[in-house]
């Protein structure tokens, strides 16, 4: 329905607006794990190359700038100034060709050109891989669940059993949950279902009640949309309003957890595929 | 490592007459390129004629014409009728002693005008100076009448995008500066909003932005950097105003010769070379003692700690330069060993006042990892050292005030849970010597921070934090005490918004439903909103014109003027019904 997509996105913008804190144009980003790359043909051929490029890069150059390019002996091609400024090899190309020799790096003009552009598309690579290490995505959600899973399935059952059992169900609703979600997508859902509305009662000074979903609730006015589809609202201080918050056992849960309790919860919550 | 920087210029400086003297003359623009020219909207007409209208309508309406352009030696005053700085004056109250519209008449507040943008959301604090609104975004700038809201000219940066965020422009006599989305500095022609010259600050490769506002202090113009990506080291610039060239620079990394900032790195890796620091919001100043405060952002790899053992100075930090030479009086750091991206640059707020009996000149800040700290600005020394929202993340504090983190509470692989985080952000709080009251929009948070790339390779974010569940609220902090006096009372109120506090015993800002709020300063009763149809994009400001009060909010693309009901119209209208 609409206005859950409304309540989404608000939901959404404001996680965006806690997370671009310094105003850095933020790049489309899903906020909480996203899907994985776009496997187009184009990048299949990158990914080839680059491949190429890792074993070439490990036998000519890893012994200096490290296997994973993060430097050693020689620079930090992560955050080479050079390298940032590459495109599609016009400057790295000439740097391994003709080498720094006053800096005491060889001239590797044994490599082809073909082998050069394999290497640029592997430092490149890389680059995307420590850039996706950011806050901000699209990155692959690329936390593994035994990395989640250090905890305890008994312990995590037995806390089930006392925190949550009473509206959920491994059987019932929470059946296969494991196999619904990615590992951090689990575990943040889990700690805090967000996007869920708030239903709220409304009774008029003669009595009559009105029943829905909030969609405004500023302390000023309460609007809410009924059953019957009709959207109403009036002056919050005219009228009674009692709002139920879905999630506020959630909420309540959120102050009390241990980091512990995280752990034993998800390694428990893992066993539901 | 050395990083690629650049002072460049477009073209040698060509008509730069030094001293003060001359720089009213308008000079040249040095980089060829187009620069869109509006024309006023409401006439039709020509710049120059429409200028020469509102030149006559002001001399008809005042006893004299407004000294137009900015004396830096304006700013050493306190704040009156304009807004010529990012916070209104050096102190970074954001607190104003225009009283005409205060507690007991806000009810009648009504909108004076709106001027429509048509560009993407704003997050300037816009400029009064001499009946001119100053308002920016990335790479653009509007000259609006500040009575009318009619765009006197509209500046955009030639052949660059106008995206991105802009926090604010710095204004010296004729001049404007602005930093851009890709980390250059440009000075703009405050009369015809032509560009004057453009230098790279910092290089946008290594993922470098710009957007905070600069600060003139006498013939300085101070500009800091910003980029939290990849690891680049983050510093503060001063520049000639007249050409760009640099006059100093100081770094947010150590040097070596400095055993204190260099012992609290490892160098076994060149991690100390690297990166944080950023400083993106605009500093603060005191004038008698001769000394700039401006924040720093967190260090680099983000979220991995093994990489880099120690204090980590200067970064997370509140550091007192002296402001001709760039040299470091003091230092606070509020996160020794930031591992949450708690970056300490939110506004270092200036006051003087009594502390436990004794006179003190003081510097409180509310900081995004949840702490508020009132220190002696003199040494930096903490007076309170006090959490405003839980913080799970300190252990104790040592013998200055500066916090010790817990940790237990760093980013783990498996995660860990942590509060405190944004528990405010760079959007500007206030300060009300009436009422001795810090106001802060503040969020109590929970994190779950996940380590992803350990060891003392890591670069970059290394990690990577979820924030759950958050109760946003307005506090007003009792600076004698630290401790929350109130919060402010209905729903939802309370986010990032900045904050204006009046002598009309009024602080204004917005709530988490989008409306813009005026609260009582005493109690923080709302006593007057309104819903303006976006989101606020930073703090209010005020300013008077003709003896009318205006406080202007920006929201999403447009700027609001609100006042009080004008007195009777002088239009042709009202004078032929006089006439009968």
């Amino acid at each position: 329905m609409k206005k859950f997509a409304v309540i989404a996105i608000l939901i959404l913008a404001a996680v965006v607006l806690l997370k671009a804190q310094e105003g850095a144009p933020p790049p489309a980003a899903p906020a909480q794990g996203g899907p994985g790359a776009r496997n187009t043909a184009a990048e299949a051929a990158h990914a080839g190359a680059a491949e190429r490029g890792r074993s070439l890069f490990k036998q000519n150059c890893a012994a200096c700038h490290g296997e994973d390019a993060t430097g050693g002996r020689g620079p930090d091609l992560i955050r080479s100034t050079l390298v940032r400024h590459d495109k599609n090899g016009d400057l790295i190309g000439p740097v391994v060709t003709n080498g720094r020799v006053e800096k005491g790096m060889p001239a590797f003009s044994n490599l082809t050109s073909s082998q050069i552009e394999d290497i640029v598309a592997f430092i490149q690579s890389q680059l995307t891989l420590f850039d996706l290490h950011t806050r901000f995505g699209p990155y692959p959600n690329d936390i593994p669940a035994e990395r989640l899973a250090t905890g305890s399935v008994e312990a995590g059952k037995a806390y089930f059993d006392a925190h949550c059992s009473s509206c959920h169900s491994p059987t019932g609703d929470l059946a296969h949950v494991a196999s619904k979600y990615n590992p951090p997508d689990l575990e943040v859902r889990f700690l805090y279902p967000s996007g869920a509305p708030s239903t709220a009662v409304v009774t008029l000074p003669d009595g009559k009640k009105y029943e829905g979903t909030v969609l405004l609730n500023d302390g000023f006015y309460i609007g809410i949309q009924g059953k019957d589809g009709w959207y109403r609202s009036w002056p919050a201080n005219s009228v009674k309003v009692e709002v139920h918050d879905p999630l506020a056992a959630h909420a309540a849960l959120l102050d009390k957890y241990t980091d512990a309790d995280m752990h034993n919860m998800f390694t428990y919550l893992e066993t539901l595929k | 490592m050395s990083q690629l920087v650049f002072h460049c210029f477009a073209s040698p400086p060509t008509t730069c007459h030094s001293g003060r003297s001359h720089a009213l003359l308008s000079f040249p623009a040095r980089s060829a390129g187009r620069v869109t020219q509006s024309r006023n909207l409401s006439s039709g007409l020509p710049i120059g004629a429409s200028a020469a209208v509102l030149l006559i309508a002001c001399v008809l309406t005042m006893t004299s014409a407004p000294a137009q352009g900015l004396d830096p030696s304006e700013l050493l005053k306190p704040l009156s009728r304009d807004w010529p700085t990012y916070n209104g004056d050096y102190t970074g109250r954001r607190y104003s002693g225009l009283a005409q519209i205060n507690r007991d008449n806000i009810g009648s507040l009504t909108l004076a005008w709106a001027f429509q943008t048509h560009s993407a959301s704003l997050q300037s604090t816009p400029l009064e100076v001499g009946g001119i609104l100053y308002i920016s975004g990335g790479n653009q700038i509007w000259a609006v009448d500040a009575r009318t809201g009619r765009q006197i000219w509209h500046f955009v940066r030639p052949g660059a995008p106008v995206s991105g965020a802009n926090k604010g422009v710095a204004m010296w006599h004729d001049r404007l500066y602005m930093t851009t989305p890709d980390a250059q500095l440009l000075c703009v022609s405050a009369r015809e909003g032509k560009l004057l010259w453009q230098i790279q600050v910092a290089d946008p490769a290594l993922k470098a932005f710009g957007g905070v506002a600069p600060l003139v202090i006498r013939d300085h113009v101070i500009i800091g950097t910003s980029g939290d990506t990849a690891d680049l080291p983050g510093f503060l610039e001063s520049v000639e105003p007249m050409t760009g060239k640099i006059e100093w620079r100081w770094d947010a990394m150590p040097h070596k010769d400095d055993t204190v900032a260099w012992n609290s790195w490892p160098h076994d890796t060149d991690v100390a070379t690297r990166g944080g620091g950023m400083t993106w919001i605009t500093g603060t100043y005191d004038p008698e003692l001769n000394l700039l405060y401006w924040g720093t952002g967190n260090p680099h790899p983000v979220e991995n700690s093994e990489a880099r053992v120690g204090a980590n100075l200067y970064t997370c930090a509140i550091v007192a330069l002296k402001p001709d030479t760039g040299k470091l009086a003091w230092y606070f750091q509020s996160s020794p060993h930031d591992t949450h991206d708690w970056d300490t640059v939110m506004t270092p707020v200036l006051f003087d006042g009594t502390f436990k009996g004794k006179p003190r000149k003081m510097l409180a800040q509310a900081n995004k990892n949840g702490l508020f700290f009132v220190l002696d600005r003199t040494n930096g020394q903490a007076l309170i050292s006090e959490a405003f929202v839980p913080a799970n993340w300190v252990k104790s504090y040592d013998d200055r005030g500066q916090p010790i983190p817990d940790p237990d509470k760093e980013p783990k692989p498996d995660g860990v849970l942590v509060t405190g985080g944004v528990g405010t952000n760079w959007q500007a709080p206030s300060y009300s010597p009436e009422t001795g009251l810090f106001y802060v929009n503040s969020r109590e948070t929970m994190g779950v921070f996940y380590l992803t790339m350990p060891g003392k390779s890591a670069e970059g974010w290394a990690g990577r934090d979820f924030f759950l569940g958050s109760k946003s609220m307005l506090k007003a902090i009792d600076v004698q005490t630290g401790k929350t006096r109130w919060t402010a009372d209905t729903l939802g109120r309370g986010g990032q918004f900045g904050i204006l506090s009046t002598a009309g015993h009024l602080v204004f800002t917005a709530d988490m439903s989008q409306n813009l709020v005026a609260l009582d300063a005493s109690t923080g009763k709302a006593l007057w909103h309104m819903y303006p149809g976006g989101n606020l994009g930073t703090g209010p400001m005020t300013y008077e014109l003709d003896g009318r009060q205006y406080v202007a909010f920006l929201v999403d693309s447009v700027a609001y003027a609100f006042a009080l009901p004008a007195p009777e119209s002088t239009g042709a209208t009202a004078t032929a019904m006089a006439g009968r």
